[in-house]
């Protein structure tokens, strides 16, 4: 079930975006939420505080949301942290790229609480068995 | 009443949001059409439609949805390099932005917008079709960016290894097949869209306006409106926030210590420590107070930026549609603004451009003979010079005629030879205030909306302002807007009628000068004064309120409104007071502006000299007898 200690970074450019991610995952009980508005951003933050949970937009300026999956799983302190993708695309390639470069998952907007819900559970489920493993 | 029940916040922040980053998307686009192969450029205005379809998406705005993806990919295509940009692509993506705008009218209204013109949509997937042949990458139909059913794309329940290989593998048929492609949907033959926009409609477009936003429906003087239907939230930065949290509570500890101080002196203690005490509190709440004032004014503050970012697109389809070349170079934008004075600025603005650009700038044919730059520079400059807002508008065209303008002036019967042969060049420049004014020969295209310079000028008062024509023949004319910094304090002048106060604003007084009665001359029955040459008519405070004169006036205070110049009689002032209006909603008597409190808890009323003196009768003047005091009765003192 949802711990409500968990922490998530949400990321995002457009701010309107990062209070409707940020509103699902308080509806699902996720209350501890901060946010950042790219990935350079991101990054400064994941260094300051400890994070559980990275949720990323995609396209972003200074630092698009690949780039800094691509540097979370680059980074020893952070290689396990889960990272949720969120993008308009669900392009063949863009899922590939993101496959490829560790994400935890992939959600395509619009979506809502439900769906989210059971992106996050099927990555805890991962990362329990991977934890067991 | 909405179609958005239940997502009014979601609506309004997506709104604000997505409104800058599209006047953003417009300026880019301005630049777009000087620098066509800019990778950075086509990369963020692909960006920003990206952004909008997302948030779009979630307000189930499905239209908005498809015309914001098709635009998208058509971005996508051209910053890869697949497509370039020609001038047939630039009017579909310009339309296309247009529309957005439009749709965002629609959600501003709280309906979902109406689906996009069916021959833009054929344009865009024609254009993104457009050169390149191959179909590889055939644009899907933005359907698809529906969310693609959750149970195709979260199931794969089978339990695997943590490695994420097969599950991606799994995910990505699953998604790829959830949007089987349809792309048959592309036509190949695309009617073009018509890129000629009426200056109305490019204005409208490109600020969503509404039927409703008519310039000049404001309130009157220092009066805000009750509610205006649209974005009535404001974006604060938190830090000013903290700022106001913290000076009240350094407020209420103030008041702590002098509620203790209060009960020390009402039982007795007087001694110099405890008044001491009382005085240092007293000064130190004197000081928070006002530091509070000042920061919970600062979150009212918005860069004038935010105002500024969406002109220099019209300013560019207002000289296309004219024939010339005319950039608008933006200085300032970090200037921050009252918000309410940033919405009331937008026609005035818009108006001040227009002008540039049809009247200030010349022809191509006549710059050249000028020997100057085809392609002319429009400045649009704000800056803060003390406790005001000086915004400038200003052209390199051929400047003011002031000859011409009296000549107009005079023919079209606003005054007579006789008046306009008095009038200097100052005067003669505002002569495009009166209304009626119009100084194109023939009204053009772009200058025939039915709004004169007059109601710029309205507006501009509307906001405690001012507006001054600054003019070199041949280099080119600037209008220059004073504005105060905010509405919500209004610098006034107390006078007195009898032990009545009244307040006036302080920015139409020139100055306070006793009525001597030999200065006192009569002109056809109407009392005037020469102050250093000019002849002005006295108006008394009395007359102008329709009250009984009780007393001679002693003092006459010379006022400045836009249209004249008149001395208004009073029996004696009382100083100056940053009034802070509260605004008489329901009861408004005539000629009032709104009430505030002074120091010593007395109830002022701020007048409207504007409507005082539209009182027909009120402007009539008085004889010269009324100010001559009765013998032996002394006026100065």
């Amino acid at each position: 079930m949802a711990d409500p200690k968990l922490r998530f970074l949400v990321v995002d450019d457009f701010s309107t975006m990062r209070r409707i991610v940020r509103n699902l995952l308080k509806e699902l009980g996720y209350a501890n939420v901060d946010e950042a508005e790219d990935g350079a951003v991101a990054l400064q933050k994941l260094n300051a505080a400890p994070f559980d949970f990275v949720v990323t937009d995609w396209n972003m300026p200074n630092m698009d949301g690949l780039t800094l999956l691509q540097t979370i799983r680059r980074t020893p302190q952070f290689k396990h942290l889960p990272v949720l993708m969120i993008t308009a695309e669900a392009k063949k390639e863009n899922i590939i790229a993101a496959a490829q470069s560790g994400a935890s998952g992939y959600i395509v907007k619009p979506f809502t609480a439900a769906t989210l819900a059971e992106k996050l559970e099927k990555i805890f489920e991962k990362m329990g068995r991977s934890g067991a493993a | 009443m909405t179609d958005f029940a239940g997502m009014e916040d979601l609506l309004q922040d997506f709104l604000t949001e997505a409104g800058d980053l599209l006047s953003g998307v417009d300026n880019k686009l301005v630049d777009l059409e000087r620098s066509p192969d800019d990778r950075g450029l086509l990369n963020d205005i692909f960006r920003g439609f990206h952004t909008i379809k997302g948030g779009a998406g979630f307000l189930n705005a499905g239209e908005l949805v498809t015309l914001c993806h098709l635009t998208e990919n058509l971005f996508d295509r051209l910053r890869n390099g697949e497509l370039s940009v020609t001038a047939e692509s630039m009017d579909i993506i310009l339309a296309a932005t247009a529309a957005v705008r439009d749709m965002f009218g629609d959600l501003e209204r709280g309906v979902m917008p109406h689906a996009a013109d069916e021959a833009l949509i054929a344009s865009l997937q024609g254009a993104i079709q457009g050169a390149a042949p191959l179909l590889a990458a055939a644009p899907r139909p933005a359907a698809a960016t529906a969310a693609p059913p959750a149970g195709a794309v979260a199931g794969s329940p089978q339990p695997t290894s943590a490695g994420a290989g097969p599950d991606w593998q799994l995910l990505m048929s699953a998604v790829t097949g959830a949007l089987a492609p349809s792309s048959a949907a592309v036509q190949a033959v695309v009617p073009p869209v018509e890129p000629e926009l009426a200056p109305e409609k490019i204005i409208n477009a490109a600020l969503g306006r509404r039927a409703t936003d008519r310039p000049g429906v404001s309130g009157p003087t220092g009066r805000r409106e009750p509610e205006r239907v649209r974005d009535n939230s404001i974006r604060v930065d938190t830090a000013r926030l903290d700022q106001v949290l913290n000076l009240s509570g350094e407020i209420g500890l103030t008041k702590n210590r002098l509620n203790a101080l209060r009960r020390d002196i009402l039982s007795g203690r007087n001694d110099t420590e405890t008044l001491h005490a009382l005085d240092l509190a007293v000064s130190q709440l004197d000081l928070l107070v006002s530091d509070l004032q000042n920061a919970v004014m600062k979150t009212r503050m918005q860069p004038i930026g935010r105002l500024f970012q969406k002109y220099p697109r019209i300013a560019r389809d207002l000289a296309r549609n004219l024939g010339k070349d005319v950039e608008l170079v933006l200085a300032g934008e970090d200037t921050e603004i009252d918000k309410t004075m940033i919405e009331d600025l937008s026609d005035p603005i818009i108006h001040l451009i227009r002008n540039a650009v049809d009247h200030g700038v010349e022809s191509a044919s006549d710059r050249a003979a000028a020997g100057k730059p085809s392609k002319s520079e429009l400045r649009l400059e704000a800056r803060q010079e003390g406790d005001h807002i000086v915004i400038l508008v200003a052209d390199d065209g051929r400047g003011m005629d002031a000859e011409r303008l009296r000549a107009k002036a005079v023919a079209k019967g606003l005054i007579s030879e006789e008046e306009a042969s008095t009038l200097d060049e100052r005067q003669s420049y505002n002569l495009v205030f009166l209304p009626g004014f119009s100084m194109a020969e023939k009204v053009s295209d772009v200058s025939g909306r039915g709004v004169g310079m007059d109601v710029v000028r309205t507006n501009i008062q509307k906001l405690n302002g001012a507006i001054e024509i600054r003019s070199q023949p041949g280099k080119g004319a600037t209008f220059v807007i004073n504005l105060p910094l905010t509405l919500a304090i209004l610098p006034v002048l107390l006078v007195r009628l009898g032990a009545q106060p009244f307040a006036v604003p302080l920015s139409m007084v020139r100055e306070i000068l006793p009525i001597e009665p030999n200065m006192v001359h009569d002109v056809g029955g109407r009392a005037t004064m020469v102050v250093r040459g000019e002849v002005l008519p006295i108006l008394t405070l009395s007359g102008l309120l329709g009250w009984p004169q009780e007393q001679v006036p002693g003092y006459g205070v010379l006022m400045q409104t836009t249209d004249m110049a008149f001395v208004l009689a009073i029996d004696s002032f009382a100083g100056r007071e940053d009034a802070v209006i509260k605004s008489l909603d329901d009861f408004r008597p005539k000629g009032v502006a709104g009430v505030t409190t002074l120091s010593n808890g007395q109830i002022v009323l701020i007048l409207d000299m504007k409507e005082l003196l539209a009182e027909g009768n009120a402007t009539q003047g008085i004889p010269r007898s009324a100010l001559i005091p009765a013998q032996g009765e002394a006026v100065s003192g």
